[in-house]
């Protein structure tokens, strides 16, 4: 130990880790990229023919799905996807906004921590676990109103949006607290110095305020909504019909797994159809979300 | 300081390096059949053999081939799972060596030309919630139940509520053998019928569901969760099904071509379907054996 040695070691050897670091991080960088691209390409790919065989407008816009008679039209799946989706925000954004205002706002002493925890948990549960309470608790409840409707007994689109809305309520709610919390404390200090009440406050100063991180939270829930399948299926009847709010509906996602298995040909393609249409629909969801988030950041800065 | 950034870089790449590990352990295939011990007997069959067809006798086609491959291990037997249509027409054509069928062959001169050999028999159970009063449905009641044209149990019957039909989904080879027997069209099945896609799917459905019916494979059912129903006045059971009284079954089978002799490995293949062992395999896998 001769030779003294520096704590900032040899300019090689720092260069070399240097060098080997930098091409590690791009690789990992890299990864994320190229898998999107490969299945960006992959779902084109395999869901693109189909689309043009059936004809765009036949497969978009057809209301019959029976693939053993060659109609592959996905109209009804398209249409309880978007009603599902949209019934479960109709359900869960206000709720979930104004539990993250008691969070952010009213709460008193430790209740939003402890609030926060169980919020949390709730957003770990597996969806087949919602799925199974859904087809044992809701289910009962919906089949009596489906009798009085003068319906038969099933899954359907009212079981599917309460499941999904609880589901997409812990997102909600994360993102509109964190949004809630952002806001300026000035803001507030100044409409109640002007003599407005506490809920005046929120609801004109804080809430607007607040408005594109809650939008935020809605296009996550919303994505979410989109995309969930196993709950769904467990609770929504699978029937591929025009959607009603008590008769059984099948989802885009849940047609996928449930004809897989068994699906040769023309109709395992149109699988793979369904696949990319599904695909646009969170591409376009994930731009609606930048979008906001951009035009959010301009608006704060 | 180099000491320290030296072992984080080290880190890393063991990290890297076992996810490498991790992804090619994905790829390596462990097909279960690595047991040498029973290989030398048989040591003298060799050779592939093409099949393929039914997806339907899957799991059992499965287990016959890995047992098969497991006793003779210098043979390989391919499955291509295409459906019964694909499995006859390539069987003609000579694509496949033995081709594999859920339902029988057509009489009308389209299949002529292969014979059929049945190895195994499964039965298919109305079932209907464990409360319902219904006892027997003739198959024109079961024809209009999935038809569309009777939607109320009393109508067969039972009490006065509408029916909540359960069926399996499009492509699945229960549904299909289960319209060509009671005798309707797949595509009139009600589009508003709840769809579940698997043998427990549709019994779990039933079970929690008092006006529900559906359909599924014999082995399958578990009469502690829902009642199976009388088909044209007889009850489903083995005894029943073996006599031929219970009209609601199919048979599995391998097709070959007439008159063709087959490579001994293909044939020895089929022995084994039909031998006791293979037998013991089909009724393992919850069907009723042919002998």
């Amino acid at each position: 130990m001769t030779e003294k040695q520096s704590i900032i070691s040899t300019r090689r050897s720092k260069l070399t880790l240097e060098a080997v670091m930098s091409a590690a991080f791009l690789l990992c960088g890299l990864a994320a990229v190229v898998s999107v691209l490969f299945i960006s390409v992959y779902m084109v790919a395999s869901g693109g023919p189909v689309i043009a065989k059936v004809g765009i407008l036949k497969f978009l816009l057809g209301r019959v799905w029976n693939p053993g008679n060659g109609q592959f039209g996905i109209l009804p799946m398209i249409l309880s996807s978007i009603f599902a989706t949209a019934g479960a925000i109709l359900i869960a954004l206000p709720t979930g906004v104004l539990v993250a205002v008691f969070l952010s706002k009213l709460a008193p002493g430790k209740l939003p921590g402890a609030l926060r925890a169980l919020i949390d948990l709730l957003a770990g549960i597996p969806s087949v676990v919602y799925g199974l309470l859904g087809a044992i608790l809701l289910a009962p409840l919906i089949f009596k109103l489906q009798t009085w409707a003068g319906l038969p007994q099933s899954g359907s689109l009212l079981a599917a949006i309460s499941v999904l809305s609880i589901m997409i309520l812990p997102t909600i709610i994360t993102v509109s607290e964190t949004a809630l919390r952002a806001v300026p404390k000035q803001y507030e200090d100044a409409a109640l110095a002007l003599g407005s009440t506490r809920l005046q406050c929120i609801f004109r100063v804080t809430i607007p305020a607040a408005k594109s991180g809650i939008a935020a939270g809605m296009a996550l829930g919303v994505g979410r909504a989109v995309g969930e399948a196993m709950a769904v299926t467990m609770v929504a009847g699978n029937a591929a019909i025009l959607p009603e709010l008590l008769k059984p509906v099948r989802l885009l996602t849940t047609s996928i797994p449930l004809e897989w298995a068994y699906s040769s040909g023309l109709h395992r393609e149109a699988l793979y159809g369904i696949g990319l249409v599904l695909f646009v629909f969170i591409m376009i969801i994930n731009a609606a979300l930048s979008a906001i988030l951009k035009k959010g950041g301009a608006h704060n800065a | 300081m180099k000491k320290v950034s030296m072992k984080k870089a080290v880190g890393i790449l063991l990290a890297l390096l076992s996810v490498a590990v991790v992804f090619a352990g994905c790829g390596a295939d462990t097909n279960g059949s690595t047991d040498a011990t029973s290989g030398t007997a048989a040591a003298a069959l060799s050779g592939d053999v093409k099949t393929g067809g039914s997806t339907s006798v899957e799991k059992v086609m499965l287990a016959l081939i890995y047992q098969f491959q497991a006793d003779n291990q210098q043979v390989t037997i391919g499955y291509d799972q295409n459906g019964s249509g694909d499995g006859i027409k390539n069987t003609i054509s000579g694509l496949y060596e033995i081709g594999h069928s859920s339902r029988a062959l057509k009489t009308d001169g389209t299949e002529d030309g292969l014979d059929a050999t049945a190895y195994a028999i499964d039965g298919i159970a109305i079932v209907v919630h464990k409360s319902n009063t219904v006892a027997n449905l003739t198959k024109e009641q079961v024809n209009g139940i999935y038809t569309g044209s009777i939607t109320n149990w009393k109508e067969v019957g039972g009490a006065d509520a509408l029916i909540t039909v359960v069926t399996r989904e499009e492509g699945s080879g229960t549904r299909s053998a289960f319209a060509e027997i009671v005798g309707f069209a797949e595509a009139d099945i009600p589009a508003g019928a709840t769809t579940q896609a698997s043998t427990g799917e549709v019994q779990t459905a039933v079970a929690a569901n008092q006006n529900a019916i559906g359909y599924l494979s014999f082995s399958d059912v578990d009469t502690s969760k829902v009642n199976t129903v009388q088909y044209e006045g007889t009850a489903i059971s083995t005894t029943a099904l073996k006599d031929g009284s219970y009209q609601l079954k199919r048979e599995f089978f391998l097709l070959t071509k007439s008159g063709a002799e087959l490579s001994p490995a293909a044939q020895a293949f089929k022995d084994f379907v039909l031998s006791e062992a293979g037998q013991k395999i089909v009724s393992e896998k919850s069907l009723l054996p042919i002998k």
